[in-house]
Formats: structure tokens, sequence, C-alpha cells
């Protein structure tokens, strides 16, 4: 099976603005990618291009090998929030689904079991007017899945989701995934989402500064590992031996240069040194992630 | 094309907003009718042109179709539901060919409010006041019925021009100053264009005979034409534009 998304030198102008330049990436099925950058950075552009809400000024992007416009009935292999409040407040939830639904011939039985996946079954016929923005994220989500899509496409889900929320979505996610599916969920802070994607898109400026699983991007984490053992000595050979530089931190301990925690972790562990205290110190995912996405070129 | 239609016809049902036109319509025509009935003399009800002008107030319904015609458009627009309309439907000629559908048949339910109202309550007034119902069967099939398609058309004509003007406020102020001023002025100041207006077109469908009105036929053409016209750019603007 191909790739589910095929971004191929996707370029959008605004005027003389350049919002997305020349991106170009692929999603493989089964995967839950990050797209990620700050605000602005050319990710919902990119996605609604995608999703055939904008026309690219140039490049083109397909989902499942073709625009998405012209996929047969795009919302049974897509599910797609582009923003979390995309109702009418004076319509209840189960008919702003049922408005969706109708038009691709999903019937209401389907309306009534998304309602319950996302557990809105109480709030269903209230009108969406009274809903707390964590029910709107939810309603949004629930209209996604109406057509029980192989691919998610979610921007920015956790905005105003509160930390039980955020839990909720993760699991989610993972579960979704887990059935062989496709996930893309852009974000504006990578730890929202560093503990459920296994891959990440970086944008800066509307250019990819970064694609890579997320376990290569954490080994670009540059900064030190703290360990502290009672025998310093050996370990400290051991490091040598592994080509890994190290600065005495204080009497019983040390401060390992670009490694891993886990890097160091097994290195110590085949020196048989018995660790007191292993920690990850300086540059944070986050930090590499603001220094990535400031380093672009404008 | 069918399933979008329902799609549509249920966004029409599933809000109160339509509700709150068509109670305002009603009140609308209560008092128009009541007023033009029972503020005019006896004499300014008794001709045919007289009569006809007086049951053709029904066809005020055509302005509060014009504006659920806007609203279906517009509402998407301003609530952001177009994002998930058109990610299930990414044709955008076929989403707005069923709102135009849609919207037309939601006209013809006002219509039929409408010219319901304005006919009890204006037959009642003339039979109250002792005036002979001089209408002859023709006229009073051209009022209803071409009343009727006159209103469907109008809201056909809101949802064209919401798609050409997506701000709701901005659409809404259009079609007033539109239906209620230009129109006016227009055929008031230069009538031989100002029966073209779709106003005026509507006069002339349901047969009215003021001076400068165009025949039935020719309005029904005019009219046809202003419907076809907007929903044409609508089309083209649709399927060019980005929705943010």
């Amino acid at each position: 099976m191909g790739a589910v998304v095929v971004a191929e030198s996707l370029t959008k102008h605004f005027g003389s603005l350049v919002a997305v330049d020349d991106l170009s990436f692929q999603l493989e099925p089964g995967t839950i990618t990050g797209f990620l950058g700050p605000n602005g950075a050319g990710k919902t552009t990119t996605l609604r291009m995608m999703l055939g809400l904008a026309t690219p000024t140039s490049g083109r992007a397909l989902v499942f090998e073709q625009p998405y416009a012209q996929l047969d009935s795009p919302a049974l292999r897509v599910g797609a929030v582009l923003e979390a409040t995309d109702f009418h407040p004076g319509r209840s939830g189960r008919d702003h689904l049922r408005t969706l639904s109708r038009a691709v011939g999903v019937p209401d039985s389907r309306v009534d079991e998304v309602l319950a996946l996302v557990e809105l079954q109480d709030a269903a016929r209230r009108r969406v007017k009274g809903y707390s923005l964590g029910m709107r994220q939810r309603l949004g989500l629930a209209a996604a899945l109406l057509g029980e899509p192989e691919l998610l496409v979610l921007d920015e889900p956790a905005n105003g989701l509160d930390p039980e929320g955020v839990r909720w979505l993760r699991e989610f996610l993972r579960t979704f995934a887990s059935q062989g599916r496709t996930v893309l969920i852009s974000s504006h802070v990578l730890a929202e989402v560093a503990q459920t994607v296994d891959q990440v898109l970086i944008i800066s400026r509307g250019q990819l500064v970064v694609e890579s699983s997320l376990e290569q991007l954490t080994a670009r984490v540059s900064g030190s590992v703290r360990v502290r053992a009672a025998d310093v000595a050996t370990l400290r050979q051991a490091l040598a031996d592994a080509e890994l530089s190290c600065t005495p931190a204080n009497d019983s301990a040390l401060l390992v240069h670009g490694a891993t925690s886990e890097r160091v972790g097994e290195i110590a562990f085949a020196a048989g040194v018995p660790l007191h205290e292993l920690v990850t110190e300086g540059t944070s995912l986050e930090e590499i992630f603001l220094e990535l996405t400031a380093q672009a070129p404008s | 094309m069918i399933a979008q239609i329902k799609a549509e016809l249920l966004k029409i049902r599933s809000t109160r907003t339509t509700l709150g036109l068509l109670l305002g319509m009603v009140a609308l025509i209560l008092l128009f009718a009541l007023l033009t009935g029972l503020l005019s003399s006896v004499s300014g009800l008794s001709t045919r042109e007289d009569q006809r002008q007086l049951f053709s107030l029904g066809s005020l319904s055509g302005i509060f179709a014009a504006l659920a015609g806007v609203l279906l458009v517009t509402s998407e627009y301003r609530y952001g539901t177009i994002r998930p309309t058109i990610l299930f439907s990414p044709d955008r000629t076929r989403v707005l060919a069923a709102k135009l559908i849609a919207g037309a048949l939601a006209g013809l339910l006002f219509g039929v409010v409408g010219e319901a109202l304005g006919w009890a309550i204006d037959y009642l007034v003339l039979s109250g006041r002792n005036i002979t119902f001089v209408l002859s069967g023709g006229d009073v099939a051209l009022l209803t019925l071409a009343g009727l398609a006159g209103v469907a058309a109008w809201a056909a004509i809101g949802v064209g021009l919401g798609a050409i003007i997506r701000n709701q406020v901005g659409a809404v102020i259009t079609l007033l100053a539109w239906g209620f001023i230009v129109d006016n002025l227009l055929f008031g100041l230069v009538p031989s264009v100002g029966r073209f207006t779709p106003t005026r077109a509507q006069d002339g469908l349901v047969g009215l005979t003021m001076k400068h009105l165009l025949a039935p036929g020719p309005s029904a053409v005019v009219l046809f034409v202003w419907v076809a016209g907007l929903a044409i750019v609508g089309f083209a603007l649709s399927a060019r534009r980005d929705i943010n």
C-alpha cells in the first residue's frame, strides 16, 4: 500500500506573502504524525490545501493517491477537524452531525454511535450554544469519525482542552492508529503531541525544517546527560571507550555530552557500574523545537 | 444530489432562524394587509388593479424568503460550518445547487404561508366593508401561482447573493437595500430600467398593470435571468475561492 498522503512541492502565496513554500512530505499508513510549527508557520494552510479547501499556488497534495476533492465520498476515507468551533450555535449537536451524515448517506444510527464514542450522547439534543469547549472539540471529532475514516487530520486538537481531555484524546488516537489507521495532528506545542506521535514534520515560515521519527529527533537533543555513580572512574573509562566526551560535574557525577540517557544507561550497564542518578539536562525537546523553528531562513 | 438537498433542508429546519423569519413575515403581512385593507377608501379598493395590488401583498414574503436564502449560505461562513460541509461534499457546485433548490423549496413554504395569510385577511376585510370582489379566476390564479413562483425565485436570488457576498451582514444589508431602496428608486426615476429589477419583475409577474411594468411573461423571464445570473456568478466564485 502506498503513502496515505503525498505532498509534492506544495506552495501557497497570499499576495506577496509565501505561506507555504515548496513543502513535500509523505504519510505512511498506520502512523501518527505530529505536524509542528509555531503559529503562522503555514500548518493550517497546508492542511486546507491537502483537504481541498484551498487551491495551491503550485504543487499538489494527494490523499489516497488522488486530490482530496476528486475522491469518491472523501468523508468515508478521511476525517478532519480544522476548527473546534465550526457549529451553528442554535443547532443541536446531533442535528449538526445529521446535516453532514445525510450528505454522504451515513445512517442516523452511526450518528448516535459516534456521539456515544465521544461521550456526548447526553448532550446530543441540546443546542451547541451550551457546550463547553471540550464538548465542542469532541463534537468536531465525532463529525470527523462519521464515515469511519482511514485517515484522521486534526488541526490543533488540544487547544482549550483540560488535562483530562488531552489524556482522553491521546488514548483515543493511539487506539485509532493501532487499528492500522493514519493520523496527522498539528500543534504549535511539541510537548502536547510528543507522547502521542511516532514521527514529526516540523515547519517554519512555510518550509519543512525537520522530517524524522520522534526517536531521531530525541537523539538530536544536543544537551548533556547527568549521571551519578559510586564508581565514577570506571564509568568514565567506559564512556571514553564508547567515544563519548564527558566532564566531571562534582565528585560523584559526570556530564556526558551529545548522548541520550538511554545510551549512557546502556553503557553503564555493560560496564557493570550501578547508577544512582541518570537525567537529561540542558536542551530539551522543546528547546530543540524552538531552535529549529527559529533558525529557518526567512 | 438528492442527499445533499436533504442535508440542506435539514440545515434549514434544524435552527430557529427559519421559524423566526416566518414569524417576522407573518407579522409584517398582518400589519400591511390590515393597514391597506382598513385605511384605504372604498373607492381605492374597488377596481381590479386596486384589488390586485391589495392581494399581491402576500408577495412581501419574497423578501423574507430571500433572507432565508442569504442565511442558508452566509451562516455557513459565519459559523464555520462551511468547512465540514465542503469536507463532506467537496463538489462546491453540487453544494450550491442543492442550496438553490432547498432554498427555493423553503421559499415556496414562505410563499404558501404568506399568500394564505394575505388572502384570508384581505378577503375578510373586503367582505366586512361590503366591497365587491371583482377579480377574475385568471387574476386569482396569476396572483397566487405566479406569486408563489416569485417567492421561490426570491429565495434562490438570496442563495445566489449569499454565495457572492459571503459576509452575512454585508449580504443582508445588500439584499434589504436592493429590495427596498434601489429597486424603488430606479423604478421611480428611470422606470424603463427599473421595471427590469427583480422587485418590479415580480409585480409584473403577478399581473399588476401599473404603468411601465412588464407583462407577466416577460417578467417571468426577467426574474429567471436574475436567478440564473446570480447563481452563475455564485457558482464561478464558489468554485474558485478558498475557504479559510
